[in-house]
């Protein structure tokens, strides 16, 4: 590279550096914009307790395997580190930020500046801040018993960090550029169900080979055990443990294996960026022409009990959630949270009956329920957010604003009911039945905690809209008002739901909490109607901004 | 002229903070006008077709479609009229056929009804051979096609068009101009903005200006011209013989004042 090109591209970088902060700072001119940088202070405020907390205790925890000569135990913390850098954000999608960085490939950007950019804007996440910081805590604490393992605990620790961010950066790409097909999505869909129904078969042959056949089991996990070592969370940690104990050349095979992962999933990475640098288009369809005969009526949908616009409107938003890939891809989840408490590690670690959940249905189910109304408060609390410049036909038509906000209400309930069924069946193979008072509980109490999030997300929707594209991962983040409320009203509903189930359980009779949940439920319908009754003058009055906010480029 | 005029506005103002975007204007357009509304970019054109069709609420004054009070009577207003606004107000994540469902049955048509018309759409705007596509796959004119076919499928009285053939290639043009000339003449009327004067000059009977968010002239293209000549007579346009008419970009450049090229160049350009 010649030093005018190297000049060009730092002045490139520094151009998209300068404008990412000049949005920044203009986005607080408006009262929202400053509110909203509060809000996000609070947010990060208690990111900022978890990471420190966690890297204080991953420090300490560090310090002495280290101390008592078990560096190899540092794969237990490695493992979680792992998971929660790659999972994190697909499953809290209101926290990432990765903006879309395809608009900047209309200026003569270099493809290695294109890659840099992408790799900084999504480095700007709280995953990778936690991450980062939950290793720097690992750092010091073998640092503190080991200083000399401290040059190698570094260069360990970068490679594991970089390998992170490569991967989520990856699976971001790939996932969107699956799901932006139809049949890939369809795919995806045959291969949910395929999972459902396996998930029955696995029960009966877990407890087949816990009872029958302990050795088995013992078998499986230690080639689990094996395995890891060969990941990059295992060879980090290995590569530690082998230089501490005077391993060089392991160690350092270790590490260059691991850097070898880096570089794979970095190619990965490559591939997908390329191919949007050269001007990729996620096109939904082919363009196939369609058949005389094919052009035949098709009526739009029917909802009985309800008017023709507010079943237009339901039609409409479930067209555009079975169309929105990673919204579907949130929305099973909760199956994924039951498979995971069932057969992951925290069932093992304590006797059946005693975990959380465990095996108990008691708990699994009403969990697991809130955890679906959980994965919905994207939608709830921005019903507004996918339609973008759509928000000005809902202002030009003849339908009343209370209508709209209805069929989306009944949208997200239908939504939750499907899930809700879903989970219950889940939870009957892999937990067992639960209790017919239990789950009257559950559904009452998941009632309120709709009702309730149904009012605040209705009111939200139309204060603080933010402008959503449900089809793309990870590009844009929800107002940081419309998080912190949302997170105090799951805080205030859940702790009522769960002081009913409490109450209900220190007197043994869970008829209890449904007779608490009842009450709340009548309450929080009465809420809804209100609020239903009174968001015609309140979006009339916010009309303005609502189309400034949501038809922003 | 007819007694109750379709649109009818008075001393319409819209402030934004201290920034006066629309200041008090009073339009009368009749039942059957194709109405040109003009004006410089940024002189208030769009806000006042936002404000016309109850998409932004004026800071003072009072606007009557079809007789009726739109503040007070909102929903009955958009019953009769549409819009194509200028941000097309589409739905992505639908198809074609699926958005104009949608939208006929949201101004009130049955499902039957809606159905058929979104076929007949469709077809008339050339959308229909590719049924699967979504509306963010559609290109620019496609999208317009498509906003304009949403617009009319309810068969308004009122048709609000703000820059309805910008993007849209010359055989969509033609047919789009077709359609439009079809409703006037069927009773309805059009209210456009457009920064094509060929066009507007082509298709309106009457035309206002506005400029800097005032209404500078207003009337049919005869009266604007005669009112030109009779404010500024000609001076020295070589170009014209006499005898010949005044083209509407004339009126336009000589109402807003805008026959005052630069001097200013730039050197640096190829």
């Amino acid at each position: 590279m010649t030093e005018a090109g190297f000049t060009a591209r730092v002045t490139q970088l520094r151009a998209i550096a300068w404008v990412r902060w000049r949005l920044f700072v203009n986005s607080l001119r408006t009262r929202r914009g400053k509110l909203d940088l509060i809000s996000r202070g609070i947010v990060w405020l208690g990111f900022a307790i978890v990471g420190i907390g966690g890297a204080a205790g991953m420090g300490v925890a560090a310090f002495f395997f280290v101390w008592e000569g078990k560096a190899g135990l540092l794969t237990v913390l490695l493992w979680p580190i792992f998971l929660f850098w790659q999972v994190f954000p697909i499953m809290a999608t209101a926290f990432t930020n990765n903006p879309d960085s395809t608009d900047l490939l209309r200026f003569p950007l270099n493809y290695v500046s294109y890659f840099l950019v992408r790799l900084a804007y999504g480095s700007a996440d709280p995953a990778t801040a936690l991450g980062g910081l939950w290793s720097f805590g690992i750092l010091l604490g073998v640092g503190f018993a080991r200083p000399s393992l401290l040059p190698w605990m570094l260069l360990v620790l970068l490679a594991f960090a970089a390998f992170n961010l490569v991967l989520m950066q990856t699976i971001f790409a790939w996932v969107e550029r699956w799901l932006s097909r139809r049949r890939t999505r369809e795919v995806m869909g045959i291969l949910f169900l395929l999972l459902l129904l396996s998930v029955q078969l696995i029960a009966p042959l877990i407890g087949y080979f816990t009872t029958q056949s302990r050795p088995a089991v013992h078998r499986f996990g230690e080639i689990l055990i094996q395995g890891q070592k060969y990941f990059p969370p295992g060879l980090a940690s290995r590569s530690i443990a082998q230089i501490s104990a005077s391993q060089w050349r392991a160690g350092f095979g270790s590490l260059v294996l691991l850097c070898a992962f880096v570089f794979a999933v970095g190619y990965c990475l490559h591939l997908r960026l390329l191919a949007q640098y050269r001007g990729e288009s996620l096109s939904e369809t082919s363009a196939k022409p369609v058949l005389p005969q094919d052009r035949r009526l098709r009526l739009g949908w029917n909802l009985p009990g309800f008017a023709s616009p507010v079943a237009a409107v339901f039609e409409k938003e479930i067209r555009s959630l079975l169309r929105s890939g990673p919204m579907l891809l949130t929305l099973i989840m909760p199956i994924f949270m039951l498979i995971i408490f069932r057969f992951g590690p925290m069932n093992y670690v304590r006797q059946p009956g005693t975990a959380f959940p465990g095996h108990t249905p008691g708990t699994a189910f009403p969990a697991a329920a809130g955890f679906a109304l959980l994965t919905l408060t994207n939608l709830i609390y921005n019903n507004f957010g996918g339609d973008g410049n759509g928000i000005q036909f809902f202002y030009a038509c003849p339908v009343r604003f209370r209508d709209i906000v209805l069929a989306k209400n009944v949208t997200h309930a239908s939504v939750l009911v499907m899930e809700t069924a879903v989970v219950w069946v889940v939870v009957i193979s892999l937990f067992g039945k639960p209790t017919i008072s239990l789950t009257i509980a559950t559904l009452a109490g998941l009632v309120f905690a709709a009702a309730v999030n149904f009012s605040v997300g209705n009111v939200l929707s139309i204060y603080s809209p933010k402008k959503f594209d449900y089809s793309t991962f990870g590009r844009q983040r929800a107002s940081q008002i419309t998080v912190l409320i949302s997170m105090a009203v799951q805080i205030l509903v859940v702790g009522m739901a769960v002081g009913s189930f409490w109450i209900a359980r220190h007197y043994g009779n869970y008829r209890i909490a449904n007779l608490i949940l009842v009450m709340l439920v009548v309450i929080s319908l009465f809420a809804y109607r209100a609020v239903l009754r009174h968001i015609d003058r309140v979006a009339q009055e916010r009309q303005e901004m609502m189309v400034a906010e949501l038809c922003r480029a | 002229m007819d007694a109750a005029p379709t649109i009818c506005t008075q001393s319409l103002t819209r402030r934004f903070g201290e920034f006066v975007a629309v200041d008090g204007i009073d339009l009368r357009v009749s039942r059957g006008q194709f109405f040109g509304f003009l004006g410089p970019n940024g002189a208030g054109k769009s806000t006042t077709i936002e404000m016309l069709t109850g998409l932004l609420a004026p800071s003072t004054g009072r606007i009557e479609i079809l007789g009726m009070d739109l503040a007070a009577h909102p929903v009955e207003v958009k019953q009769q009229i549409g819009v194509v606004p200028e941000g097309m107000s589409l739905f992505g994540r639908l198809t074609g056929s699926e958005f104009l469902n949608f939208a006929g049955r949201m101004y009130g048509l049955d499902r039957e009804t809606a159905a058929r018309r979104t076929v007949e759409l469709l077809d008339f705007m050339h959308l229909a051979d590719q049924p699967k596509k979504l509306v963010t796959d559609y290109s620019h004119g496609m999208q317009k096609k498509l906003a304009m076919a949403a617009a009319v499928i309810h068969g308004p009285k009122v048709l609000f068009l703000d820059e309805p053939f910008e993007g849209v290639d010359a055989i969509a043009a033609g047919t789009l101009k077709a359609m439009l000339q079809g409703m006037i003449a069927r009773g309805a009327t059009i209210f456009l903005t457009s920064h094509v004067l060929e066009i507007v000059e082509r298709l309106c009977t009457h035309v206002a200006i506005i400029h800097q968010g005032r209404l500078v002239a207003q009337g049919s293209l005869e009266e604007l011209r005669a009112g030109v000549e009779a404010r500024a007579p000609l001076q020295g346009e070589g170009s014209r013989s006499s005898g010949e008419k005044m083209t509407l970009e004339q009126i336009f450049l000589r109402t807003v004042g805008g026959m005052s090229p630069t001097d200013q160049e730039l050197s640096w350009l190829g």
